[in-house]
């Protein structure tokens, strides 16, 4: 099952802040990756002339979420780009204890003519961060600076 | 009068209120919340929350303090004001802000509104092509890496230096526009990447640059306001406001993990992960010091760098040089800080987190043109609504380490804000009020809504009345560029 996002109105008066889940990780990562790609631009209106491929790992997968949504950030920052979507795999790593991410990112640079752009999201922060496993359900809260 | 807390808020005087030590386990010191009844009674819950935790952090000097613009933040709230003991308080990104050096810049005209409104259209259009706003906007200046690291190092004056502005702006800039002990090796180069482009850029939020108005009727301390440039008559200026762009953000989340990690082996503990610090005189204390020396110059040039495509933007416009129409700066002044300052018979280490430098007359860290008066002080209001100048005074000296307000404050939630209004209405709501807007985003836009602040005449009038900082001049918007 596909996970899911909603954005809350009441913790973040400033900002803004999403809640993801899915009942399994790779739902709740593909949910709240979604919930960011949509904060920054309408992604049906972001071509796929732009690709990266990711790589991450993290000692758990609080960390890893965390890491991997300040990475699209980044990209957006440091590329000038925005995006249409990211497909995702998860497993944990062999070598330590601890999970590896890696995505397939596409997207597009920022055109604002023929893009409808939406907020400059400008971290993620740890302002009620979570990530939660309860009943078969992932869960997530993320605060991003806007 | 019923508050957003149960603690006991114990009245000063109508414009302060103090929240005792006793309220809240750890607190070293009393908070203090500059407001008026009516604002107090409208602050939300994590006013009171923030600035008592504030108070709880090792190091703090007098009072935690909330300006009554406050409203809630990441680990400080936003209107924070603390002062921290060099030798054994603490240095806390959550008390500067993630937009490090986020700041407001004020450049005065000669021109008049009759003079401007015919060219209005053209002019927000210009402006707006040479100031990039927006997601993912980029500047023109387009550094080396070599480059990048002279503006850490070097501030506004860097760009003075490759013809971005003139020799006598860098006096009218807090801390001349350069702060020292910047070092780009205590910056990551995922920061480096993320901000080498964005010099000159405007970013998005509530960041904006707007052409306003200054009436007659407007200014309030006439012989002030003439000392900083100002003389009525429907006189045109325009203010900026934007911060170190995706650079500092980067340089605060990357030291905000360096120093979760310091806390545990400086056994510190906080209310709030946000309010993660380290003590000043530790080394992660010290590399994170210098790293937002870092971003704070980068802010001050990135200021520098929009006030040159400005005057460029006017001289397109209007045929004349930006000299011949007067365009000086009047101020540049930071509202997202820490900076080792002089009170009384010590050195402190003062955060401001959506909070101004206030210093008031003799001052000598001000420039000789404002010595006599006071600093500027800008202080910006909602894109419906205007801004304030104001000027420093003793008793902000004396009270709030020469510290007062920076903008209006926040109400309503940006997701309320868009389903009050769409963009587009706005937009021509706006223009309707004599307002031209170019926004980027119009989701953005209605983010940005007046209705979304606290009324700036009651928030200023507090700090006029509790004497921190004075009126000089009411500034009424008439073009508007958002992100």
């Amino acid at each position: 099952m596909p996970g899911h996002f909603r954005f809350i109105d009441d913790i973040a008066l400033a900002d803004m802040a999403f809640d993801a889940e899915g009942d399994s990780l790779p739902a709740l990562f593909d949910a709240a990756t979604r919930a960011l790609i949509e904060s920054l631009a309408d992604p049906s209106t972001v071509a796929q002339t732009w690709r990266q491929a990711v790589d991450l790992e993290a000692p758990d997968i609080e960390t890893l979420l965390f890491e991997w949504l300040g990475r699209l950030v980044y990209f957006k920052d440091a590329q000038g780009v925005v995006f249409h979507q990211a497909t995702l795999s998860l497993a944990p790593t062999f070598d330590q204890p601890g999970w590896g991410l890696h995505a397939a990112l596409t997207g597009a640079p920022v055109n604002a003519s023929t893009q409808d752009l939406r907020s400059d999201v400008k971290g993620v922060t740890k302002h009620l961060y979570t990530v939660t496993h309860e009943g078969g359900t992932w869960k997530a809260r993320v605060v991003l600076d806007v | 009068m019923k508050l957003h807390t149960d603690m006991q808020v114990v009245r000063i005087h109508d414009y302060l209120w103090e929240i005792p030590p006793s309220e809240k386990p750890g607190m070293l010191v009393p908070a203090r919340v500059y407001a008026s009844p009516a604002i107090l009674a409208g602050m939300d819950r994590g006013v009171f929350d923030q600035v008592t935790n504030v108070a709880c952090l090792p190091g703090i000097h007098r009072y935690a303090l909330c300006m009554p613009d406050g409203h809630w933040g990441y680990g400080f709230p936003i209107g924070g004001v603390a002062a921290f003991n060099l030798e054994d308080g603490i240095i806390s990104p959550g008390g500067v802000g993630y937009d490090i050096n986020c700041g407001m810049r004020l450049i005065r005209t000669d021109l008049s509104r009759s003079e401007v409104q015919p060219k209005l259209e053209l002019l927000m259009t210009e402006l707006f092509r040479r100031v990039p706003a927006g997601v993912g906007s980029r500047g023109f200046v387009n550094p080396t890496r070599r480059d990048f690291r002279d503006v850490m190092r070097q501030g506004a004056a860097w760009c003075i230096a490759k013809g971005y502005g003139w020799d006598e702006d860098l006096e009218r800039i807090e801390e001349r526009g350069c702060l020292d002990g910047a070092d780009p090796a205590h910056v990551t180069d995922y920061a480096i990447e993320r901000g080498i482009n964005q010099l000159g850029t405007l970013g998005s939020g509530n960041h904006y640059l707007e052409v306003q108005v200054v009436s007659d009727s407007g200014i309030f301390d006439r012989p002030t306001a003439a000392a900083m440039g100002l003389t009525g008559r429907d006189q045109v200026v325009v203010m900026v406001h934007c911060g170190s762009r995706g650079f500092g953000h980067q340089v605060a989340s990357d030291y905000l993990k360096v120093f979760e990690k310091a806390m545990r082996r400086y056994g510190i503990s906080v209310h709030d992960q946000q309010l993660a610090c380290a003590p000043f005189r530790s080394p992660e204390g010290q590399d994170y010091f210098s790293a937002m020396n870092c971003a704070a110059n980068t802010a001050f040039a990135n200021r520098q760098v929009i006030t040159h495509q400005i005057r460029n933007a006017f001289e397109a416009v209007f045929g004349e040089s930006a000299r011949r129409l007067g365009m000086q700066l009047i101020y540049d002044v930071a509202h997202n800080i820490a900076k080792v300052e002089r009170y009384g018979d010590g050195e402190w280490l003062v955060h401001r987190k959506g909070a101004t430098r206030a210093f008031g007359p003799g001052s000598p860290e001000l420039p000789a043109c404002y010595r006599a008066i006071g600093q500027p002080v800008i202080c910006g209001g909602s894109m419906e609504t205007g801004s304030y100048l104001l000027v420093g005074t003793d008793q902000a000296m004396q009270d709030t380490f020469g510290s007062t307000l920076h903008g209006s404050g926040r109400t309503m939630s940006r997701a309320q804000a868009k389903r009050a209004v769409r963009g587009d209405q706005l937009l021509r709501d706006m223009k309707h009020h004599g307002i031209l807007v170019k926004a980027v985003s119009m989701s953005g836009l209605a983010e940005e809504a007046g209705f979304a602040y606290k009324n700036i005449s009651d928030v200023v009038d507090t700090v006029d009345h509790a004497g921190i900082t004075k009126k000089v001049a009411e500034l009424k918007p008439i073009g508007n560029i958002k992100g």
